[in-house]
């Protein structure tokens, strides 16, 4: 879709529909040579025999619609994607940042210009209503401005589009239509501005209905019944009769602070600095709910449209700046590289995606606090490392070796040590108090057994002597067998999977856990490995 | 350019800031970890340095669960209510030499519940994570495994300068002795050492075979103690008993069906 070169030169875009190949996008130049979009190729390249031809890159297209949303995502966090070419931005309370609707408007029409997108843009009461002025209405862009809020902006890349250096959008600056103007504006529209199937409006064409105009004051009843339920609710959204909510692409965060640059900004110090500011804004916010954030995304709006997300999580709700500008710290220290600030950042946004109750802690004058603390510590580890990276071993209802411990990733549970046990499934039977009873465990396990070659004096018992990572080894005491069986309810798969467990040790002082394996079928010979380490 | 005569002030005051951070150098009163067995708690002064490193090396790789083993010991006595423990290894500590396991450290006084786990890709970061949770007031010791000569004398003490900040014990575990200069307090190298047998046919207590190659505050020694897993405490090994325990080696090991 990116030309480079060849300025003047008219480009289509083919790809297979209803099993021809036909033009899916032509350029300006390409348009001017009465090529249209839905053309047989086969007629284009009659017409053109030297045209240039471009094959259709589903893929790519749906990549840049969500590359121009993620870019949107600077005017509001409500982006919703209308693909193949549409985007559907929920601008309610978000247009007199900008200074009004139609400054909204002029700003993203300028913005894509300079990014060299042809937009067409409207703002209106209902998604129908924009969906259909953007991309059906032939009036100049004259930037009727309306002073009513709650709207939504459709921002169509019309099919026409290819982004071309040569032909930057110079049209209007978009359309506002005015709450209540809507039928005046849609009238004249042709049915397909309706958002409805081909079928249906070939088959209303056939009744002599073209326009909007013809179908609005007829009885809803047999419009329902002869074109489907779906016709009558299209009119009914583009109207907004019924309500149609946009469903945005990304989820939308708690809360959230935004500064806007007009010199944009590029060292990392000023990055974090802003950053540092947002969040102690956003800790207000979230201070008035008695709430904290478990997760935080920086995202940094470059000026030529790439958007940086940084996502940090905690282990406990948060809302002191310093400590949030840490963490991010510590994030931008392991992938500062991706982030290249290139010409600068023009937008940069924190917004808390999770939120938390967050319980006001009574802290003593003098007591350090100590949870506070080490959460802070596990988040900083895990913003650097990651969070699962920095876990707690909870002990799980099983006597399978491998299966007794879990790593828990120790920001998912909350750091207070009393309540961590509460949340594991099953406390295991000698975990609190260690059973002096209970079988012995190594410190360290392997996690996969290694392979040793062992010499027993008899068929069942204990090792005599072992290799181990090709050092032998002479058996001085051995403790077992223990034997390990796999648990009935598991053993799907018809194996009998029996361990004999040994303590042993060495003449050296080694004490390792050994096991025989007993094979399914009692033909095969025994095996050994060694599974664990004692101190 | 600053005004001489401000310099000049400001020299002074750094000098003062100097002294006395000096002066506080050495503190006299520091927090002291007694291992319980006399011999050791007198070559140290009256116990390991608790806000302080120390480096655990085991004499070879074969030992390197015991000396995990001793590490785990001294994090268990350095425990203080309402702190933790965190425990940093690397992946490739982890391929090599197994990872911790929660089932038997409990047998070491330490409790899973209040162990913290890092895993980290690199020795550098391991030194960072530990440097920074060295300064964090919640932790009563961390513990790094370190593969490799990644901890220099620079690291060392950026360590030691965390450890007094936070009150924390540190400790460097390696697989083997290094021979690199390091700050740290004290130096220890330990093997298994075989345990005397229980009477009942099975293990005795974890034993340990102690080599403190280097002491800041007094002389190196060697000794041979056993760990009492119901006591959480060192008991010394009397060298007499150790060696009839070594002679038993050549008779039938005994089974203990269970």
């Amino acid at each position: 879709m990116r030309r480079s070169s060849a300025l003047d030169e008219a480009l289509i875009i083919a790809g297979p529909v209803k099993g021809a190949l036909r033009l899916t996008a032509v350029n300006d130049a390409a348009a001017a040579q009465r090529l249209k979009v839905g053309m047989p190729l086969a007629d284009a390249r009659a017409m053109y025999p030297a045209i240039a031809v471009a094959d259709a890159d589903k893929a790519a297209d749906a990549r840049l619609l969500e590359a121009i949303a993620d870019w949107c995502d600077r005017y509001t966090p409500l982006v919703g994607l209308d693909p193949p070419d549409g985007l559907l931005l929920d601008v309610t309370g978000c247009a007199h940042l900008f200074g009004g609707e139609a400054a909204l408007c002029r700003d993203l029409t300028q913005r894509l210009a300079a990014q060299r997108y042809q937009a067409r843009v409207a703002v209106a009461a209902t998604v129908g209503c924009a969906w259909a002025v953007a991309r059906f209405s032939s009036l100049p862009g004259s930037g009727r401005v309306a002073g009513e809020a709650g709207r939504g902006v459709d921002a169509a890349t019309p099919p026409g589009s290819i982004r071309s250096p040569s032909s930057p959008f110079s049209g209007g600056m978009g359309e506002i239509i005015a709450s209540g103007d809507e039928r005046e504006i849609l009238s004249p529209l042709p049915l397909a501005a309706l958002r409805l199937s081909s079928d249906v409006v070939d088959a209303l064409a056939q009744v002599g209905l073209k326009r909007i105009a013809d179908v609005l004051d007829r009885p809803r009843a047999p419009l329902a019944a002869r074109f489907g339920q779906a016709f009558v609710r299209r009119i009914d959204q583009a109207f907004g009769r019924e309500d149609e909510p946009i469903t945005p692409r990304l989820p939308v965060p708690a809360a959230m602070a935004e500064q806007r640059f007009a010199e944009p900004i590029a060292l990392e110090q000023d990055v974090l600095g802003t950053i540092e500011r947002l969040a102690g804004r956003l800790g207000q916010t979230l201070e008035r709910r008695g709430e904290g954030a478990r997760l935080l995304q920086a995202a940094l709006f470059r000026t030529d449209g790439k958007v940086f997300r940084i996502e940090v999580g905690t282990a406990e709700p948060l809302r002191d700046a310093g400590r949030i500008r840490r963490l991010f710290t510590d994030r931008l220290d392991v992938i500062g590289d991706e982030v290249d600030p290139g010409f600068g950042f023009d937008v940069v946004r924190l917004a808390a995606l999770a939120a938390e109750r967050c319980e006001p802690a009574q802290t003593g004058l003098a007591a350090p606090d100590h949870a506070a603390e080490l959460a802070h510590l596990i988040d900083r580890l895990g913003a650097r490392f990651g969070s699962r990276r920095v876990a707690r071993l909870v002990p799980q209802d099983t006597h399978i070796p491998e299966f007794a411990v879990m790593a828990v990733g120790a920001g998912q549970m909350r750091a207070c040590p009393g309540r961590s046990a509460l949340r594991t499934s099953a406390p295991h039977p000698g975990h609190a108090e260690q059973d002096s009873l209970a079988p012995a465990r190594p410190v360290r396990l392997f996690e996969r057994p290694e392979p040793i070659t062992a010499i027993a004096e008899v068929p069942d018992g204990p090792p005599a002597q072992f290799t181990w990572r090709q050092v032998r080894h002479v058996v001085i005491h051995a403790e077992g067998p223990e034997r390990i069986a796999m648990e009935w309810w598991r053993d799907d798969m018809g194996h009998v999977l029996k361990r004999d467990y040994f303590r042993v040790e060495s003449r050296e002082g080694l004490r390792v856990w050994l096991y025989r394996e007993w094979p399914s079928d009692p033909q095969q010979p025994t095996r050994w490995y060694a599974h664990g380490v004692f101190a | 350019m600053l005004p001489a005569e401000p310099m000049e002030q400001h020299l002074r005051r750094l000098r003062r800031v100097i002294a006395e951070s000096e002066a506080q150098g050495i503190p006299e009163a520091e927090p002291r970890i007694a291992l319980g067995v006399a011999a050791i708690d007198a070559t140290l002064g009256g116990g390991l340095a608790g806000a302080a490193l120390h480096e655990v090396s085991a004499t070879l790789p074969l030992h390197f669960g015991a000396a995990a083993g001793f590490a785990l010991t001294l994090a268990a006595r350095a425990r203080a209510p309402k702190k933790q423990t965190l425990w940093i290894a690397t992946d490739f500590s982890r391929l090599e030499a197994g990872a911790l396991y929660g089932p038997g450290l409990d047998q070491f006084g330490l409790p899973t519940e209040r162990l913290l786990i890092a895993r980290v890709a690199r020795p550098v970061d391991a030194l960072f994570a530990m440097e920074e949770a060295l300064k964090c007031r919640a932790l009563s010791a961390v513990i790094a495994e370190l593969h490799g000569e990644a901890a220099d004398l620079t690291a060392t003490r950026r360590l030691i300068l965390a450890a007094r900040e936070g009150g924390a014990l540190g400790l460097l575990l390696r697989p083997h002795p290094s021979d690199a200069p390091s700050a740290a307090h004290t130096r220890w190298q330990v093997a298994g050492y075989p345990s005397e047998p229980d009477g009942l046919g099975g293990l005795g207590a974890t034993a340990f075979s102690l080599s403190l190659t280097r002491n800041r505050r007094g002389p190196s020694g060697q000794w041979t103690v056993a760990w009492d897993h119901h006591e959480h405490a060192f008991t010394a090994l009397s060298r007499g008993v150790a060696e009839t325990a070594r002679d038993g080696s050549d008779r039938a090991p005994l089974i203990r069906i269970g």
